[in-house]
């Protein structure tokens, strides 16, 4: 990167004349992405920061009034599906940073060793990543069957009687089997991720540490932990953000039932904007997780682009 | 997939990269890690096996059989049935016309943006470009609601052009960002001397820039195509009349609409994810090459 940077600064072609020039021969070039992104994803960000202070129906017919931040109070106060749908968003969450990339990195470092049908497995492990979570969702509905599922007849079968159980009917573990679901999808990507980054372990330096006589698990944690550990902060936003997005699994499995059990964020703004006509109060439970993503997005940005000044 | 390494099972323990050494001792943390990785994987395809047995098997049998015991009769019929009550050729044909459409002009879209915020260095280009991340970043659920009105004003609810407006807004800022260290790594002298050549600005994006980042843009038409073909949150908001319907949405109404019809149901997930399944098989190369190596690098 250094050699240039140093030549920025007589930057040659596209790079060349005034400032506010360059930016007039760049336009072209940058104006549909920008159209489209400002007219299709940022204004309707913030029209529904907008609409969190009115109340509205949704309804054309009807014109959205003013109410201040009465949509606040309400979410905060009057609604304990907020608060289950904000707890589960976080147990979310913090569940992914354990489980799903616990599971990823070890798949990833032993599949950086050479092994018969290494190819094979990660293509087992990958492919259900490539499946809709709307499909995956489906597939593990019909798993979780309480009559007829795979689960509950393999209890049954080995003896397990008193496990087998309303998997997704049960409010006490529903959010947790949707979870398992989402592991058994997840763990591919991070997975590869964790792959491209163990691509970048010096080899000289673990042949160094293995000469010095250092045993697997030093080498992980002086060489391979270390050079792990921009991927690591990329899968950790990377799972965060994810989570906050969980929406298909959960409409394709519970809908947020039962009793809302299941009830995440993201869809308990679409359920209140879209099934309960309360445009107002789901677009403030959309600025609450908006302002959660800004708090995870924007930090990290900043740190990812710091190499990058000129 | 393509390229399984064969390797003599002495061997497995040897960590990549690290010379092997002369007559070693057979590796027993190697065996076992392989055997418990085989385990891994085997439970890892159990709901793939137990999906096919479900959309071969008829009402029938998967009432009264076990459920790892084979069809008595092998019910091909389900995948015929699931294509006519799915109605996969009209889901299966929208889905293809708008991933068609939306992959290859987004890339296109998201380089020349890329390309832009790389290489002309205005004033705060960087902004632009932190701009463009974040909002690839938030959860698209936020913008549903008022995405929904914006469309019912435009009178484009319920089209293919309505529906690929929005997942070209929401799937090229990614692609912008992954795009931009490309486009920024590629060094000035080629710029300078494509310019002493003659070439023009254009030229030397279309003919250098764009060659160069290949293995980028094969990645990012995998990554994409999976997602815009399994993209369903978007879809069920603004497609309303069936006949519009993408693949997503219909799996879910299969689901809802014929809740007890689990062959069909099984056959047509796993015939509505066919196509994806061959781009990746396609594209795995690519894939499997580090072409993840700029999304790592921090």
């Amino acid at each position: 990167m250094a050699p240039i940077q140093s030549l920025a600064r007589t930057a040659p072609g596209a790079a060349r004349g005034p400032r506010r020039r360059r930016f007039v021969r760049a336009l072209p070039y940058l104006a549909p992405a920008a159209l489209l992104y400002a007219y299709f994803l940022a204004y309707p960000m913030i029209d529904a920061v907008r609409l969190s202070f009115f109340e509205w129906s949704g309804f054309r017919t009807e014109s959205p009034a003013f109410v201040g931040l009465e949509n606040y109070v309400r979410i905060l106060t009057k609604d304990p599906v907020f608060w289950t749908a904000l707890t589960n968003s976080v147990i979310w969450v913090v569940l992914s940073l354990v489980v799903p990339m616990m599971i990823s990195l070890l798949l990833a470092l032993a599949l950086n060793r050479r092994m018969i049908g290494r190819n094979l497995f990660r293509s087992v492990f990958y492919m259900p990543a490539v499946f809709a979570s709307i499909t995956v969702a489906s597939i593990w509905r019909w798993i979780y069957n309480p009559t007829l599922g795979l689960l509950n007849e393999t209890l049954r079968t080995v003896g397990l009687e008193d496990w087998a159980q309303q998997w997704l009917g049960n409010p006490d573990i529903a959010l947790y089997s949707i979870f398992a679901a989402s592991v058994w999808q997840g763990v591919g990507f991070g997975m590869i991720l964790f792959l491209a980054g163990l691509q970048q372990v010096p080899p000289e330096q673990v042949d160094a540490a293995r000469v010095d006589g250092a045993g697997g698990w030093q080498v992980f944690r002086h060489v391979s932990m270390p050079a792990l550990k921009p991927t690591t902060v990329v899968v950790i936003i990377l799972t965060m953000i994810n989570s906050l997005k969980v929406f298909d699994l959960v409409v394709g499995m519970t809908g947020g039932g039962p009793a809302q059990s299941t009830q995440v964020l993201a869809l308990w703004t679409y359920t209140q904007s879209f099934s309960n006509h309360n445009f107002g109060q789901g677009s403030a439970v959309a600025t609450v997780l908006l302002v959660i993503s800004l708090f995870l997005v924007v930090p990290y940005l900043m740190w990812s682009m710091r190499s990058d000044k000129e | 997939m393509t390229q399984i390494a064969i390797t003599p099972p002495g061997r497995a323990g040897s960590t990549s990269g690290f010379p092997r050494r002369r007559k070693k001792p057979r590796d027993y943390v190697g065996i076992g890690l392989w055997v418990a990785l085989l385990i891994s994987a085997v439970a890892w395809f159990v709901p793939f096996a137990f999906m096919f047995l479900t959309s071969v098997k008829s009402k029938a049998d998967i009432n009264q059989l076990p459920v790892w015991s084979l069809p008595t009769t092998w019910e091909w019929s389900n995948f015929v049935g699931a294509v006519e009550t799915g109605n996969l050729w009209v889901t299966a044909g929208n889905s293809l016309v708008v991933s068609l459409i939306k992959v290859p002009l987004g890339l296109l879209i998201a380089a020349a943006a890329a390309f832009a915020l790389a290489r002309f260095r205005f004033r705060r280009h960087r902004l632009l470009l932190g701009l463009f991340a974040v909002g690839s970043m938030v959860p698209v659920q936020i913008a549903l609601g008022p995405l929904f009105n914006t469309m019912l004003s435009l009178n484009l609810l319920d089209s293919k052009f309505g529906l690929i407006l929005p997942y070209l807004a929401f799937g090229v800022p990614y692609q912008i960002f992954m795009m931009y260290g490309f486009f920024r790594a590629i060094p000035d002298e080629l710029e300078e001397s494509s310019a002493i050549d003659g070439a023009s600005t254009f030229r030397f994006f279309w003919q250098i820039c764009l060659p160069l980042a290949k293995p980028a843009l094969a990645a990012l038409f995998i990554l994409d195509f999976v997602a815009t073909w399994n993209e369903y949150a978007i879809a069920a908001t603004l497609l309303q009349n069936q006949s519009n319907w993408t693949i997503p949405v219909a799996v879910q109404g299969f689901n809802t609409q014929y809740t007890t019809d689990y062959g069909g149901l099984n056959a047509f997930i796993i015939m509505s994810a066919v196509p994806v399944l061959i781009v990746y098989l396609m594209f795995q190369r690519y894939f499997a090459q580090g072409a993840f190596s700029g999304a790592v690098k921090g």
